[in-house]
């Protein structure tokens, strides 16, 4: 009972939620009906709109809001580990991209047999590859919130992603032949949510792979998924720490 | 209930009794400002406790620490020294949790759940079945009348609806130790009593208690228990505070006051007077008659005699002048 009405209530506590996921829906229709892409790039539309920017909309102020509102007091007194307020969130969470991305594929399978257009080949690995971006991005941004009052949290992610993007590409082209290139690339690449690997397994690159180099992708995307999930984890673990160490009024009478 | 002041050290053991136990708490809360870090210490080395089936108010100007000590408690801060249990547990526990209830000053709720699906909310919170949640709601429902409003979305609350809804969350667990923060806000006077009917229930099924308000009247009509607090430490205990100040009785006069007052009284026993009218002091009601005889025998031409005991208010104003100027 708990952990439903804690997963629940993410998708209950704005009424902005459902509109977020309504609209999504909608721009993926607009985008097959409009542009005909070929997969890659639908692959990539998709992977911008529901594995960067869904979660920054469905988890902006997910524990902040509680926190500056004053209801995180109450739950705070309740009878349980504070942690799983923060691990049935963020499965609420999880959950509801689940359930998205499983529309969002009916919504473009209704559309390609009704027009004809296009190819659904790939799409599943597109959406394998939102579903465990969303959730590293889900998890930072829920591990902010405990920290940010408000919906700065997404603000604040939105924001971090852009200038580290843009850093990391021009310190990367200004290394191109220097020794240290593959550091920073590394620096870059493995403590942040994994763009670069998980548009690799959406694209189906491991798995082109496969076919050559007969299995040896699949260790590939295993380690990919399983990157992502440590990633996930390590980020949730820090914020069940911040949330379960956190004071939370600071209010004198 | 038994306060221990700084000096005394900690109490000795834990009773089976003792509801909440404070320790020599200190709290500083730390701002960081645009070059420099500042401190205010929001409780000193505080120590009490509260015994079940036990209604203990806590008064005290704004920044008192009153709200400080009851998140303290909660559980919801730490303290920088001393430590609090809240039924032989550590606050913030999960144990000591298991028998808290709180209600907070300005409760708040997600505006889309109704009164119904917020009470089923907690219920699941704390553990309840399905079936207990239906029992507990019902019973909230009845206990604080909130029928009329009970399916209506928590964003049209008035603020006496959700003060109604707040006490119902807090008491869903029968807790055993309640912790109100102006429990009485935006209530109607209906509400009121209602809301003072059912803390007078809680205390007698042996919950402990501990109301921090600014409507003194109403605290008043609770208890007899207060902790006056002010700049983060317990002055003293309200009650005995009031017997220290004793009782004045009023002397309503024809004529003559300050010669009467100069002539026959000491001059410690006069509080006020006027052409018409003395105020004085008496530590004990049996003295009134002896008081009004030897103003007759002088010549005083009485015409009313009225014994007055200070209220809590009256209580309250003397301990913050005596607390803002020791």
């Amino acid at each position: 009972m708990r952990a439903w009405e804690l997963m629940k209530e993410t998708f209950l506590r704005r009424r902005h939620i459902w509109i977020v996921h309504l609209t999504w829906l909608v721009f993926y229709g607009l985008f097959w009906w409009l542009f005909l892409p070929d997969p890659e790039e639908y692959g990539g539309f998709l992977f911008l709109w529901g594995g960067f920017l869904l979660p920054l909309a469905l988890s902006a102020g997910i524990m902040g809001d509680d926190i500056a509102s004053g209801r995180m007091c109450v739950l705070v007194t309740k009878p349980f580990w504070l942690g799983e307020v923060y691990l049935y969130r963020l499965l609420g969470l999880s959950l509801q991209a689940a359930l998205h991305f499983i529309l969002a594929g009916c919504v473009i399978l209704v559309l390609h047999l009704v027009t004809r257009k296009g190819t659904m080949a790939g799409l599943g690995l597109w959406f394998l590859a939102c579903w465990l971006l969303f959730n590293t991005y889900a998890a930072l941004s829920t591990s902010l919130s405990v920290v940010i009052k408000g919906v700065h949290n997404s603000l604040l992610l939105f924001l971090g992603t852009l200038t580290l993007s843009a850093v990391a590409a021009m310190v990367i082209w200004n290394l191109q032949d220097h020794p240290m290139a593959e550091v920073v690339k590394g620096f870059f690449r493995y403590p942040f949510p994994p763009f670069e690997f998980l548009g690799h397994l959406g694209k189906g690159d491991y798995a082109k792979q496969t076919l050559a180099l007969g299995g040896a992708g699949i260790p590939k995307s295993v380690a990919c998924a399983a990157h992502s999930l440590i990633l996930t984890t390590i980020y949730a673990g820090i914020g069940v720490r911040l949330l379960t160490r956190r004071q939370f009024s600071t209010h004198r009478d | 209930m038994l306060l221990v002041q700084p000096d005394q050290g900690p109490p000795s053991h834990h009773d089976a009794q003792t509801a909440v136990e404070c320790t020599q708490l200190t709290k500083v809360y730390k701002k960081l400002l645009a070059r420099r870090t500042r401190t205010v210490c929001a409780l000193k080395q505080v120590s009490l406790s509260v015994c079940r089936g036990q209604i203990v108010g806590l008064i005290g100007p704004n920044g008192a620490g009153k709200s400080t000590l009851l998140n303290l408690v909660a559980g919801l801060i730490l303290p920088t020294e001393g430590q609090v249990t809240v039924c032989g547990h550590p606050a913030r526990s999960v144990k000591a949790r298991d028998g808290l209830g709180y209600m907070p000053e300005h409760p708040a709720f997600l505006g889309g759940y109704s009164a119904r699906a917020t009470l089923r909310y907690h219920g699941a919170l704390l553990g309840l079945s399905r079936g207990a949640i239906t029992r507990q709601v019902d019973r909230s429902i009845q206990q604080l009348q909130m029928q009329e409003f009970i399916d209506r979305p928590c964003s049209d609350f008035s603020q006496g609806m959700k003060q109604r809804l707040a006490l119902a969350t807090a008491i869903m667990n029968d807790p055993q130790v309640l912790l109100l923060d102006e429990p009485s806000n935006g209530l109607d006077p209906v509400g009121i009593i209602q809301l003072r009917d059912l803390l007078k229930q809680l205390r007698d099924s042996g919950t402990a208690i501990v109301i921090s308000s600014h409507r003194l009247g109403e605290l008043e009509k609770l208890t007899c228990d207060y902790l006056f607090m002010h700049r983060g430490q317990i002055i003293t205990l309200a009650d005995q505070a009031a017997a220290g100040a004793g009782e004045h009785v009023r002397v309503g006069l024809v004529s003559d006051g300050p010669r009467l007052a100069e002539t026959l009284l000491p001059a410690s026993q006069v509080l006020d007077v006027s052409e018409t009218e003395l105020v004085l002091a008496v530590n004990d009601p049996a003295d009134v008659p002896d008081i009004v005889t030897q103003l007759a025998k002088g010549g005083a031409r009485i015409t009313s005699v009225v014994l007055q005991r200070e209220n809590i208010e009256e209580t309250f104003l003397r301990l913050c002048n005596e607390g803002c100027n020791p």
